[in-house]
Formats: structure tokens, sequence, C-alpha cells
């Protein structure tokens, strides 16, 4: 599991490079979603590990928010007034 | 031991994913790769967690984050894409 943990914490890393450098303001906002997936599999595995089955309910309280916020984003810059 | 292998497997496709989303050079091939392998590889990850922690309340915990993120990865992904879509059709239309 340590390897699993381990192999999620770079590709959470990585996509984090291209958050940082994405050259268009959708390529930030795929980067952020692709992130937040990657952190929320990163926490499953560690609740899961732990035994603890409170802390799911905030994983699902993260992934919930994090996709209300990816998909206001991403409908404010359907209107052309975020981007520019 | 199913367990693992498909955690094994999920991991490898979140690799791929993480791969295509930092070579790829256009939006619309990273949309392609975020997708569609990051769907297969949390799906598959959150299955073997299941199967590893047996019939308990973490089990159902993970089915219910399985299913919010198999319903809200591909509205996501849609958003983003026709965000993209319409704004550089209509920008380059426009110049």
């Amino acid at each position: 599991m340590t390897v699993v943990e381990g192999l999620l914490i770079a590709a959470f890393l990585a996509v984090l490079g291209r958050l940082f450098a994405g050259p268009s303001p959708w390529d930030r906002v795929l980067a952020y979603n692709a992130a937040s997936n990657r952190l929320v599999v990163l926490l499953a595995v560690l609740a899961a590990a732990a035994g603890k089955e409170f802390y799911l309910d905030m994983i699902i309280t993260y992934a919930g928010v994090s996709f209300l916020g990816v998909l206001v984003i991403a409908r404010f810059m359907e209107r052309g007034e975020l981007h520019r | 031991m199913i367990g693992m292998i498909l955690i094994g497997i999920g991991t490898g496709f979140v690799l791929i994913g993480t791969i295509g989303i930092l070579r790829l050079p256009d939006i619309y091939s990273r949309l392609q790769a975020s997708g569609v392998s990051d769907n297969a590889g949390v799906g598959l990850i959150l299955i073997g967690l299941m199967v590893r922690s047996g019939l308990t309340p973490i089990s159902l915990g993970l089915g219910l984050l399985l299913v919010l993120i198999l319903v809200t990865n591909p509205i996501v992904t849609h958003a983003i894409a026709k965000s993209a879509f319409v704004n550089r059709h209509s920008g380059e239309e426009k110049e």
C-alpha cells in the first residue's frame, strides 16, 4: 500500500506542475480537477488503511465541493468574462 | 489478492493519465487523457479498496464515493470541453 500511496503523491505533484505552467486557463481548470481526483483517491486509500469510516464523510464532502467549484468556473469561462 | 491486483491496475491507469496530461500538445487531447483514464483508474482503485475492506461501513462509504466520482467526472470534462470549444471558436471568428 505504501507504494500505491507514493505513486499517487507523485502523480498529484506532476499534475500540479501542469496547473502552474498551463498555457491556457482551461488547462489550469483541467489540472485542478485532475489533482483533486488524485487527492480524493489518496485520501480514500489512507482512510481505508486507517480503518476510520468518518474520514470518508469528509472525503465525500470534499469531492462534492470540488465538483461544484470546477463546474461553476467552467460555466463562468464559457461566457468569456473571466479569461481576458 | 484480487483487491491488490485491481488497485495496481488502477494506479497504472492514473499514472498513464498523468503522463498524458503532462505530455500531450492540445487542450482537447489533455481532456481526453484526463477524462477517460481518470475514470477508469479511480473506479478500479476504489473497487479494489472495497474488495479489500470487506462488508463494513468503510465499504459503504467507498461505494458512495465511487458513485459520486463516476457521476461527476464526465460532467466536469464535458463542461470544460464545451467552454474551451465555444470560446476559442467564437474568438477566432471575431478576429
